[in-house]
């Protein structure tokens, strides 16, 4: 009886750990290769074609999803895209796309020497691959091709581009053609403009010059064409009333046109000897040296109005704080949208972006430019009935009309 | 001859250049190139004419004694010595030729980028200046502009407590609200203004920059 | 010249050349050349103070560093100029000589512009610029106009397409916002009234005041109607919120133009008087 106990106490005693052992074991006992990855399901539906609307060396594609992407085995991490130039390879890995992805465009150098050069007018064929955490464990779709690349002559993707230009040029025509046939055009007061004479008459009467500065743009710069035409006003009035005129030139090919428009001026106020071509100089290409040497002009020259017109950066506060040292009116106009608040805090008037183009018009009273004047105002009354139907139609759920502005590339 | 040529010229390559948008193919890529590659080498004449003029002032300067003529002396150093440095090829002064000249480096280097620097490290005393002027102003919009401006300027303050996020959130609000609003109108005018100017130049009734016939 | 101010001169010399003479020295066993080395950054010192002595007034310091910029900035331009566009972009389309003295690789023909290859295509901007240099002469001067015509129009082509849909249409389409959202009860609508939440409130506000800001902005810039009435109005209140835009603008730069002041004080105070590592 003893002995049977004891032998029972030596089973219990040794069976539990045992049998706990056995128990723990099975999962960490057996080794991890032997646990194997599924092949997910290939994608499918796999279609190629040449990428639209772009300069060639590049094709488009798309495919479904693998169904074990997110669902199924759910063991899709995502996909990367072949392409050779025979059917029977060697592929080349062309991208990755990420799971749930079900289209890649393959864009190739349109460079011969470079190593990614994709030439047009040639046989691809492409596979997708389905790929999982197991780089050995994927899936491959059908192969498809062959698919060319090649440009295209005519980007549909900008349509709205090119209604809004004919558009455009339809009605500045119209304006135009209304103006030379005698229409008296309305232009409200510009007050920068209209201190413009007030500055002038300042400057003659202190004995002092006026310093002009076109700004820091190209001479094909939009902002440095519309105060080239006001400074053939400001110059014809100057020459008008005798007094001095400094135009410090930060563009070569800008100073070229500056010096013809100031000589013109001057031939039209009937005073071509009074014209000195160092009226208008060049100074530096750089900026701040530019900057330096103005404002040393500024405050040796002690002009009575200083001028900014044109594209500035940076400077424009350097400018236009020694102009109020030296006590001198300012009237600046910019389109940089950067600068114009610190043209409006130093300078006692300023032409705030579109006042700067509308300055010429305003200035000449030149039909032709009254009538372009016309249509840019016609234009943005156009920009707010379509800003009030785009609202209208997106708050009753026709997204349509806002894809009518939609501009692909 | 004299005016008709130059507006035929800007005419066609104006339309060219309209058209060239709207072709996505690489021969107008290619076109297009070209010509930026061919502005870029005429600017390089035009820079020589530039440097003609600057010479030629203050050459005259310094002929007819004109008020601070030394001045223009050390500018016509500064200019011929650089040229030197930079057009040295073959004759090493110093050093390796042409951009990497030792002593084209060093002008860069010591006198260029300090008195850039300098000159740009102006900004932070002018606006102070230009801010402490425009609250002399006492007018309603100059207020609000000095208003606008604290609050984000105080926006990265860390030292206001509790009161620093509602600082922040007006902050944030003001410029993604009407900040952006008023951007917004600006730009559709200004791209008016440029694309009604552009057309102006092209069709000839913009012609200040040809001068008189 | 006065004698305040030669004495002036001379106090400045003298202590830009124990300035240099101290950094010398301390830059010895550092570096090799510290001599010349000690004075580069001496001057480049002496530059950063007489430029920023125009702040106290206009003076012979910053005269001599303004017009030595002029100067020096000028070549330096013309220089990169010449290497870079010249000799990095013409002479190797052209002349398989000059390339070769200029040890630059010539530039294969990508595509032959009107069927002729680069070798003689590029010589039509060389032309073009003589044309511009012709400028000087006053017989020829009015040739000039014709270079200055291809830049000028084909930049207006350039920029027309380009700002119309950066700057119109694309601005146009995004400032279709919903005005109106979903009723979904009291307690979502003004939920998160705090102001940079999403909450309904908050947003449908916020889309109000762009829209009407872009139409009050607009009505700003008609210049075909006088500014009365309603349409004054409009323009009052668009005046209003452009003032708020630029007086972001200007607090959102002061911070960018303070630290380029540190970044000045860093190199008189580190590089050069050595009181900070």
């Amino acid at each position: 009886m003893k002995l049977t106990f004891l032998i029972a106490c030596c089973v219990l005693f040794l069976g539990f750990p045992v049998a706990g052992f056995a128990q723990d074991t099975p999962e960490e006992a057996q080794p991890a290769d032997s646990i194997t990855t599924p092949i997910p399901a290939p994608p499918g539906n796999v279609t190629a074609w040449d990428t639209e609307n772009d300069h060639g060396h590049s094709v488009s594609l798309s495919w479904e999803p693998s169904p074990d992407d997110g669902t199924g085995l759910g063991n899709v991490i995502g996909y990367i895209v072949f392409r050779s130039d025979s059917p029977d390879g060697p592929f080349v890995d062309r991208g990755v796309q990420p799971a749930g992805a079900s289209g890649h465009t393959d864009v190739g150098s349109k460079e011969e020497a470079s190593q990614d050069y994709m030439a047009d007018y040639v046989d691809y064929y492409y596979k997708v691959r389905a790929i999982t955490a197991d780089s050995l464990v994927f899936a491959e779709s059908v192969m498809v091709g062959p698919v060319q690349s090649y440009g295209q002559w005519f980007n549909t993707g900008r349509i709205p581009v090119l209604v809004f230009v004919l558009c455009f040029m339809a009605i500045t025509i119209f304006f135009i053609q209304k103006a030379k046939s005698g229409a008296n055009l309305f232009v409200r007061r510009l007050a920068g403009i209209e201190a413009v004479d007030e500055a002038i008459g300042r400057a003659t009467e202190m004995g002092k010059p006026i310093l002009y500065v076109l700004g820091l743009g190209t001479a094909a710069d939009i902002a440095t064409i519309a105060s080239y035409t006001i400074l053939g006003r400001v110059a014809k009035k100057i020459a008008e009333y005798q007094t001095g005129l400094i135009v410090p030139c930060y563009d070569p090919i800008t100073m070229t046109v500056a010096q013809e428009t100031v000589k013109t001026a001057y031939m039209d106020a009937g005073r071509p000897d009074a014209y000195n071509e160092d009226m208008v100089y060049f100074v530096t290409q750089s900026q701040f040296a530019y900057v330096a040497a103005v404002n040393g002009t500024m405050l040796r020259e002690r002009p009575a109005t200083n001028i900014y017109m044109g594209k500035f950066y940076a400077e424009s506060l350097i400018l236009a704080e020694t102009g109020a040292l030296a006590g001198s009116i300012q009237i600046a106009g910019t389109d940089e949208i950067a600068q114009i608040p610190f043209f409006v805090v130093a300078c006692d008037y300023t032409l705030i972006g579109e006042e700067l183009y509308a300055a010429s018009a305003y200035l000449g009273r030149e039909p032709l430019l009254l009538g372009s004047l016309k249509a840019q105002d016609y234009a943005k009354a156009a920009v707010i009935i379509l800003a009030i139907l785009g609202v209208i139609a997106m708050n009753v759920g026709l997204d349509g009309f806002k894809d009518l502005f939609y501009i692909s590339n | 001859m004299k005016r008709q040529v130059p507006l035929a010229l800007v005419f066609i390559f104006g339309i060219f250049m309209i058209i060239q948008y709207f072709i996505p193919h690489e021969k107008s890529e290619w076109v297009y190139e070209f010509f930026l590659d061919w502005i870029y080498i005429i600017g390089i004449f035009a820079l020589a004419l530039g440097i003609w003029s600057l010479i030629r002032v203050s050459y005259d300067k310094i002929k007819y004694r004109r008020p601070n003529w030394q001045y223009a002396a050390i500018t016509l150093l500064g200019l011929f010595f650089m040229i030197l440095f930079g057009f040295d090829y073959g004759r090493h002064i110093f050093s390796a030729e042409g951009l990497r000249n030792y002593m084209f480096v060093s002008f860069f280097d010591y006198i260029l980028i300090p008195i850039q620097a300098t000159m740009f490290s102006l900004l932070a005393f002018f606006i102070a200046s230009a801010a402490y002027r425009a609250f002399r102003a006492r007018s309603a919009l100059a207020t609000l502009l000095l208003l606008a401006a604290l609050i984000i300027m105080l926006r990265f303050n860390p030292y206001f407590g509790a009161v620093t996020p509602y600082i922040e959130k007006t902050a944030g609000w003001l410029l993604n609200v009407p900040n952006l609003a008023a951007k917004r109108a600006i730009i559709i005018g200004v791209g008016l203004g440029i694309v009604a100017t552009s057309l102006k130049v092209i069709l000839g009734i913009e012609r200040a920059y040809l001068g008189k016939d | 010249m006065k004698r305040s101010s030669i004495i002036i001169m001379l106090v400045v010399l003298a202590m830009f050349v124990i300035s240099w003479l101290a950094k010398a020295s301390s830059m010895a066993g550092v570096e090799d050349h510290n001599i010349w080395h000690g004075f580069l950054i001496t001057f480049s010192a002496f530059l950063t103070l007489a430029i920023l002595s125009f702040l106290y007034k206009d003076n012979p310091f910053y005269k001599f560093a303004e017009h030595l910029f002029v100067g020096v900035s000028a070549a330096y331009w013309m220089s990169m100029g010449f290497w870079t566009t010249i000799v990095g972009n013409l002479i190797p389309r052209i002349s398989n000589s000059l390339s070769a003295f200029f040890e630059v690789p010539p530039i294969a023909d990508e595509w032959a512009l009107l069927l002729l290859p680069d070798s003689v295509t590029f010589f039509i901007p060389v032309i073009l610029g003589i044309m511009l240099l012709l400028r000087l002469s006053r017989n020829m001067g009015w040739i000039s106009a014709w270079p200055l015509a291809f830049i000028v129009g084909s930049t207006a082509g350039f920029n027309l397409v380009r700002y119309l849909r950066s700057d119109f249409i694309e601005q146009v389409s995004s400032t279709f916002v919903p005005l109106l959202v979903d009723w979904q009860g009291t307690g979502h609508f003004f939920s998160h009234l705090n102001l940079n939440a999403s909450g309904q409130f908050v947003t449908m506000a916020g889309n109000w005041v762009i829209f009407l800001g872009v139409m009050c902005g607009l009505i700003y810039f008609f210049f075909s109607k006088e500014h009365k009435g309603i349409f004054g109005f409009g323009s009052r209140v668009g005046i209003w919120i452009l003032m708020v835009t630029f007086g972001a603008s200007f607090g959102y730069t002061v911070m960018g133009r303070i630290s380029l002041l540190v970044g000045r004080l860093t190199f008189l105070f580190g590089d050069w008087l050595g009181l900070i590592s």
